[in-house]
């Protein structure tokens, strides 16, 4: 839930596994996706999902893949800024 | 080659910002996060209107400070900026930073580690689910990016801070189920009234903590203690936490909150000595009087030397400002001296409320506590406690249980695992933890895309020594 009174920068979409999704600028990847209701932000060996634990870039729960033209490359979501069109994605590291 | 390279921007480093560039000094201050303010003053984007922020009196003086080091010249800010590693050489030390673009090394003549702490990671079961966070990563969404990053909270653990992140999140409109103290609320008494003279000079704190709670009381969230929480229960996410007593809330959200312990990695990394906390565990540097370590040159503050909270990271960044201003030369001892006084009557001051604090959160029957065999320790690579005490029964050396079992092995290079290893390991040989050392620290720091690192001249450096 985003708080109240606030106010954000402007507001852009992009895509968490395929599904558009609502951010504002200067949120975090992992800030967009808890305020959508995702907390599964990668799989372990088991296929179990797993989410965001320290918010600080210390713990690496929170790795997403982001997927470019270039190939993909997993970022620690609660410290990668959100940006238009990108594509990110929570299933196994590819 | 810049005189002083500060890793921490934080009350610590802001402060010894402050002083070093004073007495004259080239100053870079490197940050992941994007804005000055570490995790207690983390700002909101720049982009962001935030009407009060951090308004309370409890954060007067880092505000105060913030708005200082945010007026300075000469101090170059680096935000967005991991630094990954730290070595020293002949003339000073070469650290490797790393952005979203590109990692390259920068030289400085000194170096100051300020990197605050992290909270204390307790494995239980169900501490893997989605929605299990720390209460310092729900607070710092509060703060800084401006969501509650959950529908419905319960909080548990030991440290009263709890009482505060509870607050912040009902004041911004979120719902707590509960606040779970897992201790008595007699033995935080016992704890306090044990220094009745510290409660007296540290009144306003005890204000503060009286604040939250009339918050709490008045949103009808429970406050309980002597409630341990035994596990988290849910299949894809979180659904419900169930406690010691049988009892069962449900909830999307579990906020851990049993301590902290100090980011050490990077002063381990450069041969540092080290020491393990005796309350909550973690490694706190050793440092001398002006915070220099047994590294010449590499010096330490704030939670880098063990947790004492914001208050005394000001006094330690201050005196270690104060103390690389002069150990190149640029004060001398009697003016040194002179700066440093008072400084260190307050941090002397401090320092007795930080142990009662450390005292009431004391975390240690938790951490006696043997969680089921299948509960996960190391979650990077998803190691648990059974297959961790299969290798103790032969090996008990912490390099050789990593190396055994991948525990300590990912990529938070064993940041959220070591302290149970080590606890593990101490219960298997009966010694205390951190008695036999720990993981040895790995380059890197921080993760880094291994394509960023090709660009550098001699990383193979680094490659081969890990
Ligand atoms: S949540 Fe710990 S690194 Fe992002």
């Amino acid at each position: 839930m985003r708080i109240a009174g606030t106010e954000r920068g402007a507001p852009f979409t992009l895509f968490v596994d395929g599904e558009e999704m609502a951010a504002f600028a200067g949120e975090t990847i992992a800030t967009a996706m808890l305020a959508d209701g995702r907390a599964a932000m990668r799989r372990d060996r088991s296929g179990a999902p797993r989410g965001l634990f320290c918010n600080m870039g210390t713990c690496s729960e929170c790795l997403v893949t982001l997927r470019g033209d270039g190939g993909a490359r997993r970022v620690r979501a609660c410290l990668t800024p959100a940006a238009p069109g990108l594509r990110v994605e929570t299933g196994p590291a590819a | 080659m810049i005189d002083l390279a500060i890793i921490g921007g934080g009350p610590a480093g802001q402060a010894a910002a402050e002083q070093a560039a004073a007495a004259g000094l080239s100053v870079a201050v490197f940050d992941e996060q994007p804005r000055p303010g570490g995790q207690i003053a983390r700002q909101p984007p720049a982009g962001f209107t935030v009407p009060d922020w951090l308004a309370g009196r409890a954060y007067a003086e880092v505000r105060a400070q913030l708005a200082r080091f945010e007026g300075l010249g000469g101090v170059a800010w680096h935000g967005g900026t991991a630094v990954a590693g730290l070595a020293a050489g002949a003339d000073g030390f070469r650290l490797t930073v790393v952005t979203p673009d590109g990692a390259e090394r920068v030289a400085a003549r000194r170096v100051l580690v300020a990197a605050g702490c992290y909270d204390l990671p307790v494995p239980l079961p169900g501490w893997t689910l989605p929605g299990v966070m720390s209460a310092g990563a729900a607070q710092a969404f509060v703060k800084s990016q401006r969501i509650v990053p959950g529908g419905r909270f319960v909080l548990a653990g030991t440290h009263p801070l709890m009482l505060v992140v509870a607050a912040q999140i009902v004041e911004s409109g979120g719902v707590v189920a509960a606040v779970m103290f897992d201790q008595p609320l007699g033995r935080c008494v016992a704890r306090a009234l044990a220094d009745p003279l510290t409660i007296v000079r540290h009144a306003g704190l005890f204000v503060d903590a009286a604040a939250a709670r009339r918050v709490l009381a008045r949103a009808g969230v429970p406050v309980r203690f002597g409630r341990p929480l035994a596990a988290v229960e849910g299949s894809e996410a979180v659904a419900a936490a169930r406690f010691a007593d049988g009892s069962i809330m449900a909830c999307d959200r579990v906020a851990l909150c049993y301590g902290f312990v100090p980011q050490a990695d990077l002063p381990r990394q450069a041969g540092a000595t080290v020491r393990w906390q005796a309350v909550a565990g973690g490694w706190a540097t050793a440092h001398d009087a002006w915070m220099e370590t047994d590294r010449p040159g590499l010096f330490v503050a704030g939670e880098t030397t063990g947790v004492g909270g914001a208050a005394i990271a000001l006094c330690e960044g201050r005196l270690a400002g104060i103390g690389i201003a002069r150990s190149l030369g640029r004060l001398d001892d009697a003016a040194a001296a002179g700066l440093a006084r008072a400084t260190r009557r307050r941090h002397a001051r401090l320092s007795g409320f930080a142990r009662m604090l450390a005292a009431i959160a004391d975390p240690a029957e938790v951490l006696a506590r043997v969680p089921p065999a299948d509960t996960i320790l190391c979650r990077c690579e998803d190691v648990t406690h059974a297959e961790i005490d299969a290798v103790l029964a032969t090996a008990t050396a912490p390099n050789a249980v990593k190396l055994a079992t991948r525990c300590g092995m990912g990529v938070c290079q064993g940041r959220m695992c070591e302290g149970a290893l080590l606890r593990r390991i101490a219960a298997a040989d009966g010694t205390a933890p951190g008695a036999a050392g720990g993981f040895t620290a790995r380059f890197p720091a921080r993760l880094v895309p291994i394509d960023l690192l090709c660009g550098l001249d001699d990383v193979s450096a680094e490659a081969v020594a890990d």
